[in-house]
């Protein structure tokens, strides 16, 4: 495979800099001498009692489907959405003015009012995870099927292609290396968003095994769970990329 | 036949996808006839609507009046047996070379043997076989011309129009892809009709060339016959005889005649660019 050069090479960065983390993080710890910098190997200690326990994989389970809920609900309408209005000035003429209502907004602070609407279930933590989500994605579809080529449009067209022709074989492929770049940006936001939610009126997820953590002083133990929230963008980056690689062969591969 | 009458084109202003800001006159009140089963050229200066009035002979513009017949039959939008190649190619990044060759047929609905069957033959007759499963990102632009070339033979057009289709070539690419059109045009009952900026091109290439002039709108202004050229004597099998004998008319006083006469008549048909324009 052409690719296994380029992987090995990023694997290879991802554990440098990982190693560099570590090596900052002994030297700080050790400076310090406080209870609430523990060293990484007590907080990789304390990260393996909680997952032999079984509870890690059940916090990270929990915050792992509701990204993937909320991901899975706002990506697909706000990219057909966001596509639509690139392509079509009367449906731009809806979806505009709410991008530009929307995007701005620090939806965080919509937290109480999410709560208070869709109650202390699961939806909110969704909702609030997706709403960012989307108005992420909306935006760049519709920026991104703005600027297909109109000689593209009009050399499938003049191949007898209809509407439906158009947006399935020249629209979504072109805009959709950036739909995926703005799922990747979307998804840091989303991660941290996913933090916030998981403090309020949960006991499931590595947000609220964080917080959890912090009020019974278990330093290694919060340590923990932060490097595994991290381990979980982490993979939801890995996942983007491959899936890129998967739908977007044409592109030149980058390291 | 193409044939044109008092065709008039005009496009929307400002962005393409912008509606009710005015609208932009390109071409205007032009009758010609393009002789079927040859080659025509226009030539024009940039700007005088060349790519205006191909877009309407191929339908994707509606003329804002007048009309155009295509073997007597008033053109209602895009026609099946017409094939376009833009002066980009207009190839697709993220289909191959051969899903690039496939797609009138795709669109068409044909299924996968049956587009395999049609399409396998052309990439061969084209060179194009050893690169069937590229990314257009890796050809060259005489490559990329050639996959434009099958995709638009591919339809089995009866039309095949043409939009600065070697202007981006370098000088040597351009020669080849000259000959290769005659080429192509020799194996095939086919009314061609080539864009071009370039008189030498268009005298060596088509037996009837098109002068445009004017600007917003521009029209025809003048049309030559090459008889020369003409495809009977030049491009049925017996007598064709590649290289030697076409090159020749490039070297024949006739041939440079020609080109001063074009070159004349295009500088009398209107101005050749916005500073000229506004004196």
């Amino acid at each position: 495979m052409k690719h296994y050069k380029a992987d090995l090479k990023k694997a290879t960065g991802i554990a440098i800099a990982t190693a560099g983390i570590v090596v900052l993080w002994t030297l700080a710890s050790a400076a310090l001498g406080k209870p609430f910098l523990p060293s990484p190997s007590a907080s990789i200690r304390a990260l393996w009692k909680l997952a032999a326990k079984g509870s890690l994989g059940t916090h990270a389970l929990a915050s792992a489907s509701r990204v993937l809920w909320a991901l899975a609900t706002s990506f697909i309408p706000a990219a057909t959405l966001g596509l639509a209005a690139g392509r079509s000035r009367r449906i731009d003429l809806f979806v505009s003015p709410i991008v530009y209502i929307l995007h701005p907004l620090p939806k965080v602070a919509f937290l109480p009012i999410i709560l208070l609407v869709f109650g202390l279930g699961e939806a909110s933590k969704i909702i609030l995870v997706g709403l960012i989500v989307f108005s992420q994605i909306l935006v760049s579809a519709r920026d991104s099927a703005r600027r297909v080529p109109e000689q593209l449009i009009d050399s499938v067209r003049s191949l007898g292609a209809t509407r439906f022709d158009l947006v399935l074989r020249v629209v979504v492929p072109s805009a959709l290396p950036d739909l995926l770049t703005s799922l990747r940006v979307s998804l840091g936001t989303a991660v941290a968003v996913l933090f916030l939610a998981e403090t309020f009126a949960t006991e499931t997820g590595l947000g609220y095994m964080i917080v959890d953590a912090w009020a019974r002083v278990a330093y290694p133990e919060m340590y923990a769970a932060i490097i595994a929230l991290s381990f979980l963008g982490l993979g939801f980056f890995i996942a983007i990329d491959l899936a890129e690689r998967l739908l977007c062969p044409w592109r030149p591969y980058r390291t | 036949m193409v044939e044109l009458r008092e065709l008039a084109v005009d496009y929307p202003s400002g962005y393409a996808n912008t509606r009710g800001h005015g609208r932009v006159k390109a071409v205007t009140g032009t009758s010609a006839v393009f002789p079927s089963g040859g080659i025509s050229a226009i030539v024009g200066p940039s700007g005088c609507g060349k790519t205006s009035l191909v877009h309407a002979i191929a339908g994707l513009l509606v003329p804002a009046s007048g009309e155009a017949l295509i073997d007597g039959q008033p053109l209602r939008g895009i026609r099946d047996r017409t094939s376009v190649i833009f002066q980009d190619y207009g190839l697709l990044p993220w289909r191959s070379v051969e899903a690039n060759a496939e797609l009138p047929l795709i669109i068409a609905g044909l299924n996968r043997e049956e587009r395999r069957r049609r399409v396998r033959p052309l990439l061969a007759e084209l060179g194009l076989s050893a690169f069937r499963d590229f990314y257009p990102s890796r050809l060259s632009g005489g490559m990329k011309q050639r996959v434009a070339i099958a995709r638009a033979l591919a339809a089995e057009p009866d039309l095949l129009l043409m939009d600065e289709p070697f202007s981006s070539l370098d000088a040597l690419t351009r020669e080849a892809a000259q000959e290769f059109l005659l080429e192509i045009r020799r194996a095939r009952a086919l009314t061609i009709v080539v864009v071009t900026h370039s008189i030498e091109e268009a005298v060596y290439l088509a037996e009837t060339v098109f002068v445009m002039g004017g600007r917003n709108p521009g029209s025809i202004r003048e049309r030559f016959d090459i008889p020369e050229n003409q495809s009977a004597r030049r491009f049925s099998p017996e007598t064709a005889i590649p290289g030697p004998r076409e090159q020749d008319f490039r070297a024949k006083p006739r041939y440079l005649q020609l080109c001063a006469a074009i070159r004349a008549s295009l500088r009398t048909a209107g101005p050749i660019d916005d500073a000229e324009a506004s004196r």
